[in-house]
């Protein structure tokens, strides 16, 4: 009996191990936006009339609230190109593949982007974690990869063939640190980061770094983990001893941050929370509801803002996509395509992955959606402002611009 | 630390601990007749929860009915998932059926992402449901209660199925040995429809449970849940329904306990403490608390 129930127990472990990769990797997805293109078998991108651009998002799992947006947006920004003559007389063909919110899956797209479709550049992909696995395969290849959405600074170390759209989580939680202290006038704050997550870890960290600069105190730090949408021990902790705390900064994915406000305000919490981008999903809203009210959030821009540049974006988001940007990882999407159109245009003729690279380097002052793009040799992280925005009647209201 | 707020982690663990005995009872029946670990049993509380979404938003019927009909489309996919992705392969041995369970709840997390995109959805019950009550230091919400009173209900009536009818008596002896009972006359599929269907059933429940304390509710919701569970019946003792309770209440307090009294440095990985206790269990009592050494089945 005792060698059965080994048996089983084996059986199950392995099972539950294929199992939950399986679960990661969600693989049927009808809507998953097919390879437009299947290259000409080894020949060059640049095949007479047509450039290949990679797009790589994860259109299905749990990032798929920010990179669908941004993969719609990308795509937009290159129908209109195209319908405008394209890039010196030449069509861009966008080829696109599902990251599907896994490490494996992305780096495996990147490469056949990379060998199957022959593209000069790629664009995607909202988190950093996907950005690692992706960026790594592309440097290898030396082909440039253009983030749009992900943002831990460290990226940059990745190499010269990667290029960041948005700010560094640095900015973005530096400038929600500068709130808290300087414009809400708190010192005491508690914190909840989810630990499985790169973004979310270093997003809390930076937080935290500026907050004690800024003569302010984390009073308590729990943590959870990525799929656990379980936070009553949590909570139950911070009614029993909230160390006097003022504030709630949430590290937390997309997905998770409705979950968490719903929940710590059904449970009696009255606080005001604060969180990072990401959290300006509409899932904030649609899972958190009347709870939602009043939570702050930190990030790339507002579709309030009447810039022409924003405006122009959201007219035609709108017209396109039947619905409002979703939230600035559209924008930054659409920001990712210009900012690889730009690089493509400035290569003149001669289009290479080698080329593209270091035209993307001489970017300077792209008046883009989410702000003016700059990058350097040193540094492919533009430097950016951040925008505090505030959920008003169910939808994200301008609050301040900083500029940390 | 004080009293209140040891027993308010209590609580969470016990309510935690309800869901997953609930689910665990599924576990163990299926497994105890056909010594069959069902991993679809996970993912059939996903589509009790997403029926109930589907009929909460779509229709305006009244609450208990939408229970009602989110177990009956439980029920009937338990059953159907029996007929076609078990029965055929019974003659083939356990493994086989083990490996067509994995399939069948990889293909039904897809199905519901197809038909309901993978993205997490609100899943909210009436306030009546989240309300909280004052019991001297204990404080209880509606649905604390009435997830405590399931628990008791199902083992009551589970107990009185089991010993006092016809299909129970069947159950028994299905679990005792399949061959034998075919002998005496019992018709065993009859019995495995039987136990399919009830465990099902109970897993919308537990979903509902589930989803009405997360406030959402994701096409992969079901999948970790279902795995404590399983854990929960195997420290229990698979096979046992006394066990499958016991062991889920005694996985979700551990759980619970672990995440609100120790440093928070090492709380995220409760998880993984739920496995410790797991094998902890196992290597002091082999065949789980309530499980008994049995005869080896030809």
């Amino acid at each position: 009996m005792k060698k059965k129930i080994t048996k089983l127990l084996v059986l199950a472990l392995a099972g539950a191990m294929v199992f939950s990769l399986a679960a990661c990797s969600n693989s049927a997805d009808t809507n998953s936006p097919a390879p437009s293109g299947t290259g000409d078998g080894g020949s060059a991108a640049v095949t007479g009339d047509t450039i290949n651009v990679g797009a790589l998002f994860n259109i299905t799992g749990g990032q798929a609230s920010l990179d669908e947006p941004g993969y719609r947006a990308f795509q937009l920004y290159f129908d209109e190109l195209n319908a405008a003559g394209g890039i010196n007389g030449r069509q861009i063909k966008v080829v696109s593949y599902d990251g599907k919110t896994d490490q494996t899956t992305c780096a495996t797209n990147t490469t056949k982007l990379i060998d199957v479709d022959n593209v000069v550049a790629i664009g995607g992909l909202s988190d950093s974690n996907y950005a690692f696995s992706a960026g790594n395969v592309a440097q290898a290849a030396e082909v440039p990869f253009v983030f749009s959405g992900a943002t831990t600074p460290s990226l940059n170390d990745i190499g010269n063939y990667v290029f960041l759209t948005a700010f560094g989580d640095d900015t973005c939680a530096y400038a929600a640190a500068d709130y808290v202290t300087n414009e809400l006038g708190l010192t005491k704050v508690y914190m909840l980061v989810d630990q499985s997550m790169d973004f979310t870890t270093t997003l809390a960290r930076c937080f935290q770094e500026r907050l004690e600069a800024n003569g302010g105190e984390i009073v308590m730090t729990d943590n959870y983990m990525n799929k656990d949408p379980d936070f009553s021990a949590q909570i139950d902790r911070f009614l029993n001893d909230s160390k006097g705390a003022e504030i709630l900064f949430f590290s937390s994915v997309p997905d998770d941050i409705g979950t968490i406000v719903k929940q710590y305000r059904d449970k009696g919490v009255t606080l005001p929370f604060i969180s990072g981008d990401g959290a300006d999903t509409p899932l904030l809203m649609e899972v958190g509801g009347e709870a939602a009210e009043g939570t702050l959030v930190s990030t790339h821009c507002s579709f309030e803002n009447q810039d022409p540049v924003v405006q122009d974006f959201v007219t035609l988001y709108t017209e396109t996509q039947g619905t409002a940007p979703e939230n600035a990882f559209a924008a930054l999407g659409y920001d990712c395509a210009h900012v690889i159109a730009t690089a493509i245009e400035m290569c003149g003729d001669d289009v290479t992955p080698a080329n593209v690279r270091d035209n993307l380097e001489k970017i300077q002052d792209l008046r883009c959606v989410t702000g003016t793009i700059s990058y350097t040799a040193e540094s492919h992280v533009p430097q950016k402002s951040a925008t505090i925005l505030e959920v008003q009647d169910g939808a994200f209201a301008f609050v301040a611009e900083l500029n940390p | 630390m004080s009293a209140e707020y040891i027993i308010s982690q209590l609580i969470n663990g016990l309510r935690l601990g309800s869901v997953y005995a609930i689910v665990a009872v599924g576990y163990s029946i299926v497994y105890g007749i056909l010594r069959l670990i069902n991993f679809a049993h996970g993912d059939i509380m996903t589509i009790g929860v997403y029926i109930m979404l589907l009929f909460m938003t779509s229709t305006g019927m009244p609450l208990w009915s939408v229970i009602v009909v989110s177990v009956l489309v439980s029920v009937i996919v338990g059953v159907l998932i029996e007929r076609f992705a078990y029965r055929p392969l019974r003659s083939a041995g356990e493994e086989a059926t083990l490996i067509s369970s994995l399939a069948v709840s990889t293909l039904l997390q897809n199905l519901l992402q197809m038909i309901f995109s993978p993205q997490k959805k609100a899943f909210y019950l009436p306030d009546f449901f989240t309300q909280q009550h004052q019991f001297g230091i204990v404080k209880l919400s509606t649905m604390n209660i009435l997830t405590f009173a399931a628990v008791i209900i199902m083992v009551i009536a589970l107990t009185l199925v089991v010993q006092k009818t016809k299909i129970g008596t069947a159950m028994r002896a299905c679990s005792e040995n399949l061959d034998a009972s075919r002998l005496m006359g019992i018709k065993p599929n009859q019995v495995i429809v039987f136990a399919f269907a009830v465990g099902s059933g109970l897993a919308a429940l537990a979903g509902l449970m589930l989803a009405g304390e997360y406030k959402t509710i994701d096409p992969l919701m079901g999948f970790v849940p279902g795995l404590k569970a399983f854990c929960a019946a195997v420290v229990g003792g698979i096979g046992s329904l006394y066990g499958a309770v016991a062991g889920g209440l005694v996985i979700g307090v551990a759980e619970m306990l672990f995440a609100g009294l120790m440093p928070t440095s090492v709380t995220a990985y409760r998880d993984a403490f739920v496995f410790v206790v797991l094998i902890v269990v196992l290597l002091f009592w082999p065949n789980g608390i309530f499980g008994r050494s049995e005869g080896r089945r030809s």
